[in-house]
């Protein structure tokens, strides 16, 4: 029997690397995504990291020149419309006068909050005023002899518990996302091919017809899916290594790091993935009655993991869902990469799951190639 | 080497164990021991969680084969964000002598941020200070520091009688303290680490502490960055020179100031006058306590007012309260000067062992009368050097060998940062000290005081530049030319209108 599934599976691979084009249109996401993703972090880092020169409109210079440039010297500086960022800091036409009677000196911080792009300027510009603000105090105090400590009554001093690995956040996520769902879109054309396709190529009734039983012949179909997914797979994960360590993610002080541990893991827990993303995919290409009607569902379908990956990745995955197949695996994958404790019991009742389903995936087609309207597509 | 990531590895290892995974994690060689020895750790003003450890470290550093047991040293890691040279550290040396560089972490990190973003930062706490068997005697409190007189009392013999109750209290032999005894432990901690190289950056007496480490151990040195520069051949008594040639910088600026000069006029004038008073009599008066708000005696000696001003000039910000101080003081209004007086807190957590070790060994034996008559020009200078002259023999120790003031000569890349305001380690330090360094150059910040990487904007990014490319070639110190003198305070909540008064009182009335 095992001789049997053996040829079977030799011919789908056989069958499959034939048609390279649809195993490179599967590797092109593997490949592909990596490397969008590292271009696309490039510029959203550009974006969120605040270190070089900031420029912003200052109204009534003026009013405060010791203030403009305690501002310069910590890079924040006037610019004209061009250059500027959409933030306006207008100081009032009494600054110098209030500050010199001890009262409070106003300054207008005008800046759209709703705008992502601004945020770290604005936080930035809040923090530069706030030192200010504190160095002015301090200097107020001295002048009169009062220790500047009695100012901070409570002492707080921050313990972050986070490393370098662990600061990605979202970033991880997202990593996870796209490495995560290659089992699915590397698996896609070939389950269709395999199984619609093979249908409507007509060799699927002559397969059929040898000596054998239909489950033997997917499990046979799912086995040479999965090792293309697989293959895509590991293709993703080494185009990762290399894409996400051209990110400079350290100069938002944190890092990704897909080293060979992470890599060998990823491989293990995506196994049992891959068969499941296999068994579902031809599942569907056979309850389909054509290969485009194969596609169109297969697509539709594959909207629940990127859900469940979508849910991981933006950190609002309920209870329930975290116990649920590749939210877990991300889950598991996200933590490896930050060095934290892994989600064993979760990992281990999803990956039965996983095989579960599997299972019952296969049972399904194999239940539905006893039929004459599918094998006939009818 | 990979502290960090072998301890990172290690804790999945032990999570990992049930999946079967450890065959790869020990694929790269993983001393238990070296990672056992590390655990996560915290200092003041930094939220960045460090790898802390400790080694053991024999006392006696000669190899005479006495046995005066060990000590502890203690040190701290502070993770690279993305360690791209896994085999090559940062070592920052701090300050003092006596100052604990995990105690000051928060400043390291500030400074070294952007060579922080691929090497690690490694912070030891020299022996004697920190948490490496700090040598600390009780410092005088507030109150009995203000009320004494140093005028009217015999002050070598106070200081005698306090440095014994130390020396009783203390019970070491401060030979084993020095900066030549200490370069043994910053390189035992390297190895115990794994690093194969490392680039030092030292601050102040960091500096000289860097120079000596690389005399000693030169093979293990890919660069240094000195700023704040202590050199070999220069006394720590022309420190007080320095001081005066910061506080002579600083009324300079006030008269070229309009503000300023219109403000105090009689700006330098009035503080000779003051120190001309002082000398003949202090001013004996009452301030508030600067916590408790308790009224306080206060004895006003010269030696009071000029170390104010001394610790007023190391910060820019201080140094713009100064003239304000010294007019209300003349005026018989001492809380300003109360309020300096308060910077002088900074010294608190110095390790009293280390310094004296430090300048009994190998500063005070080279004293010659000519330099003694030279930096005797100084106030500070002259009660700096009477001080040392009753401290060091108490302690009868050993002078360091005379070779030990041979400027330092080596192939190293050094950069030398110096700020021209600088009240301790002018700009002067770091030309002696680079004489017989053939790769180095020496970048001044105009308007930087001490320690020009905590100033300026611009220095975190040379020294990054510099780590990066292991030469001083392509750096260019244009940047540090930014201004970062504060302007002078006028009274009591900021400085004076540089626009006509009138005009504004007018609209306000609107």
């Amino acid at each position: 029997m095992i001789a049997l599934i053996r040829t079977l599976l030799r011919k789908e691979l056989l069958d499959a690397s034939r048609d390279k084009r649809s195993v490179m249109a599967g590797l092109y996401y593997a490949i592909g995504t990596p490397v969008l993703m590292c271009l696309l972090f490039a510029v959203l880092l550009q974006q969120l990291s605040s270190n070089d020169e900031l420029y912003i409109r200052i109204d009534n210079v003026d009013a405060g020149p010791a203030l403009v440039q305690y501002l310069a010297n910590r890079d924040i500086l006037h610019g004209d419309e061009s250059k500027a960022r959409a933030i306006r800091l207008s100081l009032a036409d009494n600054f110098e006068q209030q500050m010199q009677q001890g009262r409070p000196a106003t300054v207008i911080l005008d800046a759209d909050h709703s705008d992502d792009r601004l945020l770290s300027s604005i936080r930035r510009i809040e923090r530069a005023l706030g030192h200010y603000n504190s160095e002015v105090a301090q200097l107020r105090l001295m002048a009169r002899g009062i220790d500047p400590a009695l100012m901070q009554p409570v002492d707080v001093q921050i313990h972050d518990q986070a490393t370098p690995d662990s600061r990605g956040g979202m970033f991880l996520g997202i990593a996870t996302l796209t490495i995560i769902l290659t089992l699915f879109y590397a698996a896609m054309n070939l389950a269709i091919d395999t199984s619609a396709g093979e249908r409507e190529r007509n060799s699927l009734t002559l397969l059929l017809s040898q000596p054998l039983l239909s489950w033997q012949l997917v499990v046979a179909k799912v086995l040479a899916i999965t090792s293309f997914s697989m293959l895509g797979l590991v293709v993703i994960l080494v185009v990762s290594k290399f894409a996400y360590g051209l990110v400079p993610w350290e100069q938002l002080g944190f890092t990704i790091r897909l080293n060979a541990d992470f890599m060998l893991f990823t491989l293990l827990i995506g196994m049992p993935l891959a068969l499941l993303s296999a068994s579902l995919q031809v599942l569907v290409s056979f309850m389909a009655k054509s290969f485009k009607e194969a596609q169109t569902y297969v697509t539709m379908v594959l909207f629940i993991p990127l859900t469940l990956s979508m849910v991981t990745t933006y950190n609002i995955a309920s209870d329930y869902v975290q116990w649920l197949p590749i939210a877990a695996q991300q889950q598991a994958m996200i933590e490896y990469l930050k060095g934290s404790a892994l989600p064993l019991p979760q990992l281990l009742v999803s990956t039965l799951l996983t095989l579960l389903l599997f299972v019952l995936f296969s049972y399904g087609s194999s239940r539905l190639l006893k039929s004459e309207k599918v094998v006939f597509g009818l | 080497m990979r502290y960090s990531s072998s301890l990172s590895r290690l804790s999945k290892l032990s999570t990992m164990a049930a999946l079967l995974l450890s065959a790869s994690a020990i694929a790269e060689p993983l001393s238990g021991a070296r990672s056992a020895m590390l655990e996560p750790c915290h200092a003041k003003g930094l939220s960045d969680r460090m790898l802390c450890g400790r080694i053991n470290q024999p006392v006696s550093t000669d190899n005479d084969g006495s046995d005066q047991g060990s000590i502890g040293i203690h040190f701290a890691v502070l993770p690279a964000i993305k360690p791209v040279y896994p085999n090559e550290a940062v070592l920052a040396f701090a300050g003092g002598p006596g100052q604990s560089a995990f105690d000051v972490a928060a400043s390291f990190a500030h400074s070294l941020r952007y060579a922080r973003e691929t090497r690690d930062i490694v912070l030891v706490d020299q022996r004697g200070t920190g948490r490496s068997g700090l040598l600390q005697c009780d410092a005088m409190d507030l109150v009995t520091q203000f009320a004494l007189d140093e005028s009217s009392i015999d002050m070598s013999e106070l200081i005698r009688s306090e440095m014994k109750a130390c020396q009783q209290q203390l019970q070491v032999d401060l030979q084993h303290y020095t900066t030549q005894a200490a370069a043994s432990d910053f390189e035992a901690v390297r190895l115990a680490l794994g690093y194969q190289k490392l680039h030092l950056y030292g601050g102040s007496y960091g500096t000289r502490m860097a120079q000596e480490y690389m005399r000693q151990y030169p093979q293990a040195v890919l660069s240094a960055t000195l700023d704040g520069v202590v050199a070999f051949q220069q006394s720590f008594a022309a420190m007080g020179l320095a001081s005066d040639a910061s506080l002579a910088a600083l009324y300079r600026d006030c008269e070229a100031s309009p503000a300023c000069s219109k403000t105090f006029p009689e700006a330098s004038q009035q503080l000779q006058q003051l120190i001309t008073q002082l000398e003949q009599a202090p001013i004996h008066t009452v301030v508030r306590h600067p916590r408790t708000f308790e009224r306080i005696e206060l004895t006003l000696t010269r030696s009071k007012l000029q170390q104010a001003l001394r610790f007023g000039l190391y910060s820019n910000s201080t140094r713009a309260l100064i003239p304000l101080a010294v007019e209300k003081a003349s005026q018989g209004d001492y809380s300003a000067l109360v309020g300096l007086m308060l910077a002088q807190d900074m010294v608190t957590d110095l390790s009293i062992g280390v310094n004296t070790a430090v300048v009994c060994v190998e500063d005070w034996p080279f004293w010659t009368e000519e330099n003694r008559a030279y930096y005797s020009d100084s106030y500070l200078g002259r009660e700096w050097m009477a001080a040392v002259d009753s401290i060091c023999p108490i302690w009868q120790l050993t002078p360091a060998a005379a070779d030990f003031l041979q400027p330092l000569s080596t192939e190293i890349p050094v950069l030398l940062l110096s700020g021209a305001l600088d009240p301790v380690t002018p700009p002067e330090g770091a030309e002696l000290a680079m004489t017989r360094m053939r790769h180095a150059k020496h970048l001044i910040a105009p308007e930087a005081t001490h320690i020009v990487a905590s100033q300026s904007r611009c220095a975190p990014k040379l020294i990054s530049q510099f780590i990066a490319e292991q030469s001083v070639e392509a750096l260019d110190g244009s940047c540090l030319e930014q201004p970062l003198r504060q302007s002078f305070l006028t009274n009591a909540n900021g400085i004076a209108m540089p626009t006509a008064p009138a005009s504004i009182q007018h609209q306000n009335q609107e």
